[in-house]
């Protein structure tokens, strides 16, 4: 079993307790603008989560898209429908959403700790382990690339430093989205440009004397007139 | 701090996410609500990617560059997570903005007609 210091589970347990606390309070907190702060900071306490977990590129990703972005959007909306004085009392569902919770927190937690899940001591190819602990070099070129590490491998006994965590993670995950998964890459940005649109499309107010206001001031006006008729 | 201990905190905090997705009335802490759960969900992306090797990893074929890089499958699957989440919030807001336009209001329990 790999050991991580005390300091990282000192973090790692600090930054659980903060997500999770924030996280309650958004669930609990019937002013709509607290729990919007509150989720700001469950939201940092992942980022921070994924720095423990040695995904620096993760983390800031995670720090400027939701920390910097969906949290403003979060009181933007907030502020905008004047409607959140009436705060965010409990439904009917309060006691299936919490069967439904722990539910789920059972399940996953069983098959957590019942798994027997591999670790990266599981690795026994030294040029595997040189090359996530101590970098490497690719050699050739095309379908001929081969790795080879950057550190002499002169020892013979398999030492995983570091937890087995690949070094230079961030310039590794940004060949990844650009060689691996570059459709994946492209598709996602043609994704936020529809989102974008659609976005503009549903806020668009139809002014007056546009097509779209006329025909909504129409369906208005027949219902109007069938609630009349039903009445 | 193992594999367990992060998928725990990650099950506790998808199961809040839900919890408030359910019980909450108002539209915005629905929102919210979805949010931690793609959080939660992410987070045991990372998670898995830290601490379990890829199989290209375990195979014991000769180690090449895309089997080294294979290790940060998780966390490239995480920022596409992200991104798509980011998109579904813009698109959310602006169906909570519409509603709150047509019916003053943006309690769940009023968004029980489609039409207008």
């Amino acid at each position: 079993m790999m050991e991580v210091s005390t300091l990282t589970n000192v973090a790692f347990w600090g930054a659980s307790t903060m997500t999770l606390g924030f996280a309650l309070i958004v669930v609990t907190q019937r002013d709509v603008f607290r729990a919007a702060i509150a989720l700001a900071g469950s939201f940092l306490g992942v980022g921070i989560l994924y720095f423990v977990l040695s995904a620096e590129f993760v983390g800031v990703v995670q720090i400027l898209v939701y920390v910097g972005a969906i949290s403003v959007l979060m009181a933007f909306a907030v502020m905008f429908i004047q409607d959140v004085t009436a705060g965010s009392r409990p439904v009917q569902g309060r006691l299936v959403g919490a069967t439904m919770g722990a539910l789920i927190l059972a399940a996953v937690a069983f098959t957590a700790v019942n798994t027997e899940w591999s670790t990266m001591d599981d690795i026994t190819d030294p040029i595997a382990v040189a090359a996530l602990t101590e970098g490497y070099v690719e050699i050739g070129t095309g379908d001929d690339t081969t790795v080879a590490i950057t550190a002499p491998a002169e020892t013979t006994e398999l030492v995983i430093e570091n937890g087995g965590v690949l070094v230079d993670s961030t310039g590794a995950v940004g060949v990844l989205l650009v060689r691996e998964y570059v459709l994946a890459f492209e598709i996602i940005g043609l994704l936020l440009v529809a989102a974008l649109i659609g976005g503009l499309l549903l806020m668009r107010n139809p002014g007056p004397g546009s097509e779209a206001a006329a025909e909504a001031k129409e369906d208005a006006d027949a219902e109007t007139v069938g609630s009349e008729a039903s009445v | 701090m193992t594999v367990e201990n992060v998928l725990l905190v990650s099950a506790a905090l998808f199961a809040l996410g839900a919890y408030g997705a359910v019980s909450r009335s108002s539209l915005i802490t629905v929102i919210m609500s979805l949010e931690l759960m793609f959080n939660a969900v992410v987070l045991a992306a990372v998670a898995f990617s830290r601490f379990t090797p890829s199989a290209a990893l375990l195979s014991g074929d000769p180690v090449t560059a895309e089997a080294i890089r294979s290790a940060l499958t998780g966390h490239a699957f995480a920022i596409f997570v992200i991104a798509v989440a980011a998109g579904e919030a813009a698109l959310a807001f602006a169906l909570v903005f519409a509603m709150f336009r047509a019916r003053e209001s943006i309690e769940i329990t009023d968004a029980s007609v489609m039409k207008n």
